[in-house]
C-alpha cells in the first residue's frame, strides 16, 4: 500500500470538526486549516469520520502518467498552439468578451496540455521538462531549482 | 414533429412538447421560434442546433492536420511553455501544494511576459482561429484520440470542441450586434472547461462541463 497523507476541501469542510476528535496527531487542526503534511501520519481516520467527505486521502507517491500515443499527442499540441494564438489575439483586444476569449483558450490550452503528456506536477515528464528550462535563457533558475528539488518525483525516491 | 439538438450542450428541442413554462406552447415549430431565441442550457443561438434524426455528415476525407509555423528552437512557443507552466501550477494546487504552486505561476508568468504580441489583432482574426480549430483542428484530433482509443483524450477534445463553438457564435454574434451584445448583462467563464456564457448571472450548472455554478468566474470586470 502507498503511504497516505489526507488533505481538506474548504469548500466542502463544514466544520463538525470529527476530525479533530479522531486524528492521533493533531495534524487536521490547524490555524489556516490546512491538515499539517508533517504530522498526518495517513491512517485516514479523519476521513473516514468527516461527515462532508471534505477530507481526501492523497498518495505521496502518484503512480506513472497514462502512456500518451504520440500521434494523439501531436494533434493535441496542434490546437494547444492554436489556442495560445487565439490567446494571445484576444488579449490585445478591449471589452469583456475578448477577456472572456482569452481566459477560455488559456483554459482550453491547459485542458488539452494535461491530456498530452503533462498532468501530474511530479511526473518523469514534468521533471523532464524543468530539466531542460534550466537553459532557457533568463529563466529564474533558483524557482526551477525549487521546484526540482521539492516536487517527489518517483522515479527520483526510486532511485535512493 | 421534429428534435433540434444543440450543437454545444446537447439541449433538446422538442417540437412536440414545447417549451411550455417559457411560454412556447407544444406543436410549436422549430421555424416558428423567434429569431433571437436562444438555447436554455448554454445561449447558443439558433443555427447552432441540428435535426436530431439526422446522421453526422460523412467525412469526404480523412481530416489533416492544419499546417502550423515552426516554433523556433525550443519547439515550443514561449505562450505554449506558459501553458505548460500553468496548468502544472493548477495540478499543485489541486494537491494543496501552494509552495510548488506559486513556482510553476512564476514560470508562467515570466513565459507571458516573453511572448510577442500578434501584430493583427481583431475579432475577425480570433474567429478565423476558432474556425480553424472547428473546420480541421478538431475533427484530425478526435480521429487520431479514437483511433488509439484515448478517453481521456476525447474527454478534453468533446469538452473543448464545444466550448469552441460556442466561442465562435458569440464573437459572430459580437461581430454583428457590437458592444449592445454585453450591455446590461454579465460574461462568465467556466474556470474548469472555459466555456463561456453571456447572461445576467451564470447557470446553475455549466452545460458543457456539469460543474456547478459557482465555478464560473466574470470575465472583464475592472478592465
Amino acid at each position: 500500500m502507498a503511504e497516505l497523507y489526507a488533505v481538506r476541501n474548504l469548500r466542502l469542510c463544514t466544520k463538525d470538526c470529527l476530525c479533530l476528535y479522531v486524528c492521533p496527531t493533531g495534524a487536521t487542526d490547524t490555524e489556516d486549516s490546512i491538515i499539517d503534511r508533517n504530522k498526518c501520519v495517513g491512517c485516514g481516520a479523519c476521513a473516514n469520520a468527516c461527515p462532508s467527505a471534505a477530507i481526501s486521502m492523497v498518495p505521496k507517491v502518484m503512480p506513472p502518467q497514462q502512456p500518451k500515443e504520440e500521434r494523439v499527442a501531436e494533434a493535441l499540441r496542434s490546437l494547444i498552439r492554436s489556442k495560445t494564438q487565439a490567446e494571445n489575439l484576444a488579449a490585445q483586444l478591449p471589452g469583456a468578451l475578448a477577456a472572456a476569449a482569452a481566459r477560455s483558450s488559456r483554459l482550453m490550452a491547459e485542458d488539452l496540455c494535461r491530456e498530452s503528456g503533462y498532468m501530474l506536477p511530479q511526473s518523469e515528464e514534468a521533471r523532464v521538462f524543468l530539466e531542460r528550462l534550466r537553459t532557457y535563457p533568463g529563466i529564474p533558475l533558483e524557482v526551477v531549482e525549487g521546484l526540482l528539488n521539492t516536487l517527489p518525483f518517483p522515479e527520483k525516491r526510486d532511485r535512493k | 414533429m421534429k428534435q433540434m439538438v444543440c450543437s454545444v450542450c446537447s439541449y433538446t428541442y422538442d417540437e412536440s412538447k414545447g417549451i411550455p413554462e417559457a411560454g412556447i406552447a407544444p406543436g410549436t415549430r422549430w421555424e416558428d421560434l423567434p429569431e433571437g431565441w436562444r438555447c436554455p442550457w448554454c445561449g447558443a443561438s439558433k443555427d447552432m442546433f441540428r435535426e436530431k434524426a439526422e446522421a453526422p455528415a460523412p467525412a469526404p476525407e480523412p481530416p489533416q492536420m492544419p499546417a502550423q509555423e515552426p516554433g523556433g528552437e525550443w519547439q515550443l512557443s514561449a505562450l505554449e511553455l506558459s501553458v505548460i507552466c500553468s496548468n502544472l501550477a493548477r495540478g499543485c494546487e489541486k494537491q494543496y501544494l501552494p509552495e510548488q504552486e506559486k513556482g510553476f505561476r512564476e514560470l508562467a508568468e515570466f513565459f507571458r511576459a516573453r511572448s510577442v504580441p500578434a501584430p493583427d489583432a481583431g475579432t475577425q482574426a480570433l474567429l478565423q482561429l476558432v474556425e480553424r480549430d472547428l473546420s480541421s483542428g478538431y475533427p484530425y484530433a478526435h480521429t487520431a484520440a479514437g483511433e488509439a482509443a484515448d478517453r481521456g483524450a476525447l474527454r478534453a477534445l468533446t469538452w473543448s470542441e464545444k466550448v469552441t463553438r460556442m466561442l465562435q457564435n458569440l464573437l459572430s454574434r459580437y461581430e454583428k450586434e457590437g458592444e449592445a451584445m454585453l450591455e446590461h448583462t454579465g460574461v462568465y467563464v467556466c474556470s474548469v472547461c472555459g466555456f463561456v456564457y453571456v447572461g445576467d448571472a451564470p447557470p446553475s450548472i455549466c452545460p458543457v462541463c456539469k460543474v456547478p455554478g459557482w465555478k464560473f468566474e466574470q470575465a472583464g470586470k475592472g478592465a
